[in-house]
């Protein structure tokens, strides 16, 4: 290192890649993701390299670069730890649509021959209730001006040419 | 990048790097020059008219000496908490010479106490203490933040409070020489509470002043 401090490249050359083994097994003793060691690593030769200015060559070498890798791995750990605390792991990711099937267009025929069908069945004045305003879609007031009738009437109407409808629909299934 | 890669460019444009010099010399470089101005900036500001009286009283010239002790320790305390592979011991250097410094205070309450009674106790607002303590502090604290700034983040928290503590002391220790404050409690409040503000809040920007370079040379 001290060579490498005097701008040596071989010599660091030779530290690092004498080094790289030794790091390699330091960070998979402390840490468990195998992913994440290469990475690990790379930070501490970075780190090492950003502060090889520090070193004092009067003292010895491994309690320095380990006193850096073990801040390293401290870092990591902290950073994985905080990414962590927002995320949530999950098994199978959820679809983002329903899997149910969209009806065919048979589907919506056969639909619109049962309700048909099931105002048939119904008196004509529910019947002309519901045309007006669930099919034609005029409003209460609206209706009441057709018919001649009033508006409490043609709710009651309504609610019972439903409620008939669905007897209808429900004795057919 | 592959890590044998990464070897390949971090040793293929090597240069030479001024080593770091030994944490005691930068200490002793960093207070000289910072006791220097505070004495100087003292001097033209203007000393206390009885600080003559002050020094024959040896609770005062242990309390003084005591801040500075603080403030020489806590400088070199901040310096080796930069130079990986140091023992972590290092880092409370200051701790002893601060306890003196607060418990030499203490004692100075207690006689105030013992003399005055509760008169003695009596605290009264000083706003400007603080804002007089940031003034004197704030060049001895700029140049220490850069020194450390020169070593590794190895802990970010502890190395700024330390340089905070080492800039607010030597503020501290000025003030001594040019505020007239007569009741210790007023010292102890006031001043000791300031450093001891300004400290933590120091420690609080320790990890955004103190980072791993991103692009290393």
């Amino acid at each position: 290192m001290r060579s490498a401090q005097n701008g040596d490249a071989r010599a660091y050359s030779l530290l690092l890649a004498e080094l790289l083994p030794m790091l390699r097994r330091i960070v998979g003793h402390k840490w468990r993701n195998t992913n994440n060691i290469e990475d690990i690593v790379q930070e501490i030769l970075l780190s090492v390299h950003a502060v090889r200015h520090t070193y004092d060559s009067n003292r010895p070498f491994m309690p320095w670069l380990m006193t850096i890798a073990n801040r390293r791995i401290a870092d990591a750990a902290r950073y994985n730890a905080g990414r962590a605390a927002h995320e949530t792991t999950v098994d199978i990711m959820p679809e983002t649509f329903s899997g149910d099937q969209p009806k065919s267009t048979q589907d919506l025929n056969e639909n619109h021959d049962l309700l048909r069908e099931a105002m048939s069945v119904l008196p004509e004045s529910q019947r002309e209730a519901i045309e007006l305003m669930k099919l034609k879609e005029l409003t209460l007031a609206e209706t009441a001006k057709v018919t001649g009738k009033s508006i409490a009437s043609l709710k009651v109407s309504v609610h019972r040419a439903i409620k008939a409808m669905r007897a209808h629909l429900e004795g057919k299934q | 990048m592959d890590t044998e890669d990464l070897v390949r460019s971090l040793t293929g444009d090597l240069k030479p790097v001024r080593r770091l010099a030994l944490p005691v010399w930068r200490a002793m470089g960093w207070f000289g020059l910072s006791l220097a101005f505070a004495a100087g900036a003292a001097y033209l500001v203007g000393l206390r008219h009885d600080l003559s009286d002050m020094f024959t009283d040896g609770r005062f010239i242990v309390e003084f000496a005591a801040i500075l002790l603080t403030s020489l320790m806590a400088a070199a305390a901040a310096f080796c908490a930069g130079c990986p592979g140091r023992p972590l011991w290092e880092r409370f250097a200051a701790l002893p010479f601060l306890c003196l410094w607060v418990a030499s205070v203490v004692f100075g309450c207690w006689q105030d106490w013992s003399r005055l009674g509760a008169a003695g106790m009596a605290i009264t607002p000083d706003p400007i203490c603080l804002p007089t303590l940031l003034a004197w502090s704030a060049l001895p604290g700029a140049a220490i933040f850069v020194m450390v700034k020169r070593g590794a983040p190895l802990a970010p928290l502890s190395t700024t409070a330390l340089a905070a503590l080492a800039a607010t002391a030597l503020g501290a220790a000025a003030m001594r020489l040019t505020h007239a404050t007569d009741a210790n409690v007023m010292v102890l409040i006031w001043q000791v509470g300031s450093v001891a503000l300004l400290t933590c809040a120091a420690m609080l920007f320790g990890r955004r002043i103190l980072r791993w370079p991103e692009h290393p040379a």
